[in-house]
C-alpha cells in the first residue's frame, strides 16, 4: 500500500515519532477519520480516543512564584479524573489554563486531539466548565439562563430537562441567587452540560457544601459520568478523591507526586494496615510477629498493634492462634491506610494543615 | 446571530429587572427636572429695603406705598437700630432713613436720603441705589413741573419665550444619558468581574464583543427611550416647548450614549471591586455635572472655567441638545460639538479597549 498515507506513517515511524504524536501530525495535515478509513478499507476508531486530555511538561511562572512546575499527564476517555492536592497546589491553575482561561508559560495541552493554545474555539466547543465560585446573571431565572448559555454554542436545549437532571425543575422560575450552596453548584453543572460537552471541568465542587448537598452532588458527577461524559475535578477532600475518582492525580507545590488509581495508590504509598484489638490475656508478641504478613508488634495500654501489608492474611492467622492458643478477642478495629496516609508519605506533610 | 439576539434580550432584561438601574437613569432624573421645573428660576430676583421713617408726612408716605408697588423691591419698615440690625444679619440690601418730609418739605429745601449697603452684596446694592435714584429723578421732574422730552415707547414683538425648564430639559438629558452609560455598565461589569461571571463566559465559544457590544446596544435602546420619557414628562406637565428635529435629538444622544458608554467600559477595566465604582466614576463624572452646562449656562462662568468646561464630552453633549430643542439648529450647526463627542467617543472606548477585558491580564 504505497498510498501518501502509508508513505507518510513509514516516515513518521522512521523519525521516531509516538503514535499521539503521529496522530496529531495527520490531524494538523487535515487528515480525518473518513479519509484513513478510506486509505486502509475498513473503519477506523477516531484518533486520540484512548486519551481525551494531553497535558505535556505545562508550566505557569508568576513573577514571584511558580504555580505550576512542569506536569505532564493524560486523562482517558470515559473516566472520572481528579486532581487531589491542598490550597495551593496548582490545582485550579492547571485546570484553567486546561480549559484555556489562562495561557500556560510553556507547554502544549490537546484536548480531544484539539490544541488548546491554537484552536481555543473548537475546544470551547467540546468542554464543559463549572468554576470554583459560579456566579450567572442576578436578573435572570435559571431557564433564561440555560437558554442564553445554549445560544453561546449555537443550540438550542430543553431547559426544563436539563434543570430535571440536575433536580432543579421546580426552580425553573427562580433567580440563581435564591439558590442554596448546593442547588448552586448542580445548578452550574447543568450550565456546564448545555453543549453536551466531551469533558466537564468541575473546580472543587462540593467546597463549602453540607454532608448531605455534597453526596447529591457525588450522585450528579456519577450521573454525569455513566452518561460518557469525561469529568475532570479538583479537590482537597480525601473521600471525594476516593469515591468519586477512577484515576487521581497528587499534587502538591506544583508538580504531580503520583498519578494512578485510588486502589494502586494506596497499596503503593499507603502504608500498612493496622490491627488493633484488645484479648482477655496478653498474647505474646513474638506470637504475633510470626503471622503471615505482620510487619511490626507493640502493645500498649492493654491494646495490641499489629502493622500488616496484608489484613486478610493475618486476620485469617490472629483468629487461627487465638483458637489454638487459648485466647479470646475482645474489640477488633482494622485500620486501611487512607489518601491521607498517600499524601503524608509522599510529601511528608497533612493535605490539611 | 442567534447568539447576539439572545444576548441583547438578556441584557434588556437584566436591566429592566434592576432596580437600582431604574432608579438612577428614570426615577432620580425626573424628580431633578420636575422640581427644578416647579421652584420656577424664571420669576426675576428680588430686593430687599428697609426703610426709616419715623412719622412720614403724607407725600412722604405716598412715595413709600409707591415703592412697595414695585414688584423688585420687598420692603421693609421698622426703626433705624432695627433695620440696621437686619442689614448686618445680610437680610436687607439698602436700608434707606428717609426725612419725614421728603416730599412735602422738597419745595423749601433739598431733603436728603441716608442710604446703608449691605457690603456683601455690591452689585445688588448698586441696581437697587440706581433705582431709587431714578424714581427719585423722576419724582423731582414731577414736583418741579418740567415738561417731558423724552419718552420710551415699549412695543412687543412676538419671540419665543425660553424659560428655565426649557434650557434645562436639552440639559437633564444629557446628564442622565451620561449617568445611565456610565454607572449602569460600570456597576454590572466590575461586580460581573468580581464575582467570576466574565471568566465564566470566557469558557464558552460566545466572543467577548458579542457580549460588550449587546450591552451597549441595550444601553443605546434604554437612552432614547429615557429621552422620550424626559420629553414627554417636560412637555406635558411642565409646559416645556420644544422646536427642532427629533432625528438630530436621537443622533445627539445616541453619540453622548455611546461616548458615555467608552467611559462606563473603561471605568469597569480600572475598578477592581465594585466598592471602588462609585468613587472612581463620580471622580470623573461629577465635575461635569456642575460644568457640562446641564443646571446653568457655561457662559456664566468665570472666564478660565469656560475655557476648560466648554471641551467636557457633557458640554459638547448638552450644548448640541440644546441648540437643537431650543433653537431648531441644523446639523451644520451642531458640526462642530459632534464633532466633539466623535473625538471623545473615539478616546474613550479606545481608553476602553486597553482597559477592560474578560479575563485578568498574567504578568507572565
Amino acid at each position: 500500500m504505497q498510498s501518501p498515507l502509508a508513505q507518510y506513517l513509514s516516515d513518521a515511524a522512521n523519525a521516531g515519532m509516538t503514535m499521539a504524536e503521529a496522530a496529531r501530525a495527520l490531524a494538523d495535515a487535515g487528515w480525518t477519520t473518513a479519509h484513513l478509513a478510506a486509505a486502509f478499507g475498513h473503519s477506523v476508531v477516531p484518533m486520540g480516543s484512548a486519551d481525551v486530555i494531553e497535558v505535556a511538561d505545562l508550566v505557569k511562572r508568576y513573577a514571584t512564584t511558580t504555580a505550576v512546575a512542569g506536569i505532564s499527564f493524560t486523562v482517558r476517555r470515559g473516566e472520572v479524573f481528579g486532581i487531589l492536592g491542598p490550597n495551593g497546589a496548582g490545582k485550579t491553575t492547571t485546570l484553567e489554563m486546561i480549559e484555556g482561561l489562562r495561557n500556560p508559560t510553556s507547554g502544549s495541552i490537546h484536548i480531544d486531539g484539539l490544541n488548546v493554545a491554537t484552536q481555543a474555539n473548537a475546544v470551547k466547543h467540546r468542554i464543559g466548565v463549572q468554576p470554583q465560585a459560579s456566579t450567572f446573571f442576578d436578573g435572570l431565572t435559571l431557564r433564561e439562563t440555560l437558554i442564553l448559555f445554549a445560544s453561546f454554542y449555537d443550540r438550542t436545549v430543553d431547559p426544563d430537562a436539563l434543570l430535571a437532571d440536575v433536580q432543579l425543575q421546580e426552580k425553573a422560575t427562580s433567580k440563581v441567587n435564591e439558590l442554596s450552596g448546593g442547588q448552586k453548584q448542580r445548578f452550574s453543572i447543568a450550565v456546564g452540560l448545555v453543549n453536551e460537552p466531551v469533558v466537564l471541568f468541575l473546580d472543587e465542587p462540593t467546597t463549602g457544601l453540607d454532608p448531605q448537598a455534597r453526596r447529591n452532588l457525588w450522585d450528579l458527577v456519577r450521573q454525569v459520568n455513566a452518561r460518557g461524559t469525561t469529568v475532570v475535578l479538583t479537590t482537597h477532600y480525601m473521600d471525594e478523591a476516593e469515591v468519586l475518582c477512577d484515576r487521581i492525580a497528587v499534587m502538591d507545590h506544583g508538580v504531580i507526586v503520583a498519578l494512578d488509581t485510588t486502589a494502586n495508590l494506596l497499596a503503593a504509598h499507603g502504608g500498612d494496615a493496622i490491627i488493633e484489638f484488645t484479648s482477655d490475656r496478653q498474647v505474646d508478641e513474638t506470637l504475633l510477629a510470626g503471622l503471615r504478613e505482620v510487619r511490626s508488634v507493640r502493645h500498649e495500654d492493654g491494646t495490641h498493634f499489629v502493622a500488616t501489608a496484608q489484613p486478610r492474611h493475618t486476620l485469617d492467622d490472629l483468629f487461627g492462634a487465638g483458637r489454638t492458643q487459648g485466647f479470646a478477642i475482645g474489640s477488633l478495629t482494622l485500620k486501611r491506610p487512607s489518601l491521607e496516609d498517600v499524601f503524608l508519605n509522599l510529601t511528608g506533610h497533612q493535605l490539611r494543615e | 446571530m442567534n447568539t447576539f439576539r439572545t444576548l441583547v434580550t438578556s441584557s434588556a432584561l437584566i436591566f429592566l429587572r434592576s432596580k437600582q438601574a431604574l432608579f438612577f437613569t428614570l426615577f432620580m432624573p425626573l424628580v431633578i427636572m420636575v422640581i427644578f421645573g416647579m421652584i420656577g428660576f424664571d420669576t426675576p430676583p428680588t430686593y430687599d429695603i428697609g426703610i426709616v421713617a419715623s412719622a412720614p408726612q403724607p407725600g412722604t408716605a405716598q412715595f413709600i406705598a409707591k415703592l412697595k408697588e414695585l414688584k423688585v423691591f420687598k420692603v421693609h419698615e421698622g426703626t433705624l437700630a432695627d433695620e440696621r440690625a437686619a442689614l448686618e444679619e445680610g437680610d436687607r440690601t439698602v436700608v434707606v432713613a428717609m426725612p419725614d418730609d421728603l416730599i412735602d418739605g422738597a419745595a423749601q429745601a433739598p431733603r436728603e436720603l441716608v442710604v446703608y449697603v449691605n457690603d456683601g452684596q455690591p452689585v445688588q446694592a448698586q441696581s437697587t441705589i440706581s433705582m431709587l435714584n431714578q424714581y427719585l429723578d423722576k419724582t423731582s421732574l414731577a414736583l418741579a413741573q418740567a415738561p417731558t422730552f423724552f419718552t420710551l415707547r415699549q412695543e412687543k414683538v412676538a419671540s419665543r419665550d425660553l424659560k428655565y425648564i426649557d434650557f434645562l430639559l436639552p440639559g437633564l438629558i444629557a446628564m442622565s444619558v451620561m449617568q445611565m452609560s456610565v454607572f449602569s455598565v460600570a456597576f454590572l461589569f466590575v461586580q460581573y468581574k468580581e464575582k467570576g461571571v466574565l471568566r465564566r463566559l470566557a469558557a464558552t465559544p460566545m466572543r467577548p464583543f458579542q457580549f460588550v457590544a449587546a450591552n451597549a446596544l441595550t444601553r443605546l435602546g434604554v437612552s432614547v427611550v429615557q429621552t422620550s420619557i424626559f420629553i414627554l414628562v417636560g412637555v406635558l406637565l411642565l409646559n416645556a416647548t420644544v422646536v427642532g428635529s427629533y432625528v438630530l435629538v436621537a443622533l445627539c444622544v445616541v453619540l453622548g450614549a455611546l461616548m458615555f458608554l467608552g467611559l462606563g467600559f473603561t471605568v469597569s477595566g480600572i475598578a477592581k471591586t465594585v466598592e471602588s465604582v462609585p468613587a472612581l466614576a463620580n471622580l470623573l463624572v461629577f465635575p461635569m455635572l456642575f460644568l457640562g452646562g446641564t443646571f446653568f449656562p457655561i457662559s456664566s462662568m468665570p472666564n478660565w472655567l469656560q475655557h476648560v468646561a466648554k471641551f467636557l464630552p457633557l458640554s459638547f453633549f448638552s450644548t448640541a441638545l440644546r441648540e437643537v430643542m431650543t433653537r431648531d439648529a441644523g446639523l451644520s450647526d451642531i458640526a462642530g460639538d459632534l464633532l466633539g463627542m466623535l473625538v471623545w467617543g473615539a478616546l474613550l472606548i479606545g481608553a476602553a479597549t486597553l482597559t477592560f477585558g474578560f479575563q485578568e491580564r498574567d504578568s507572565a
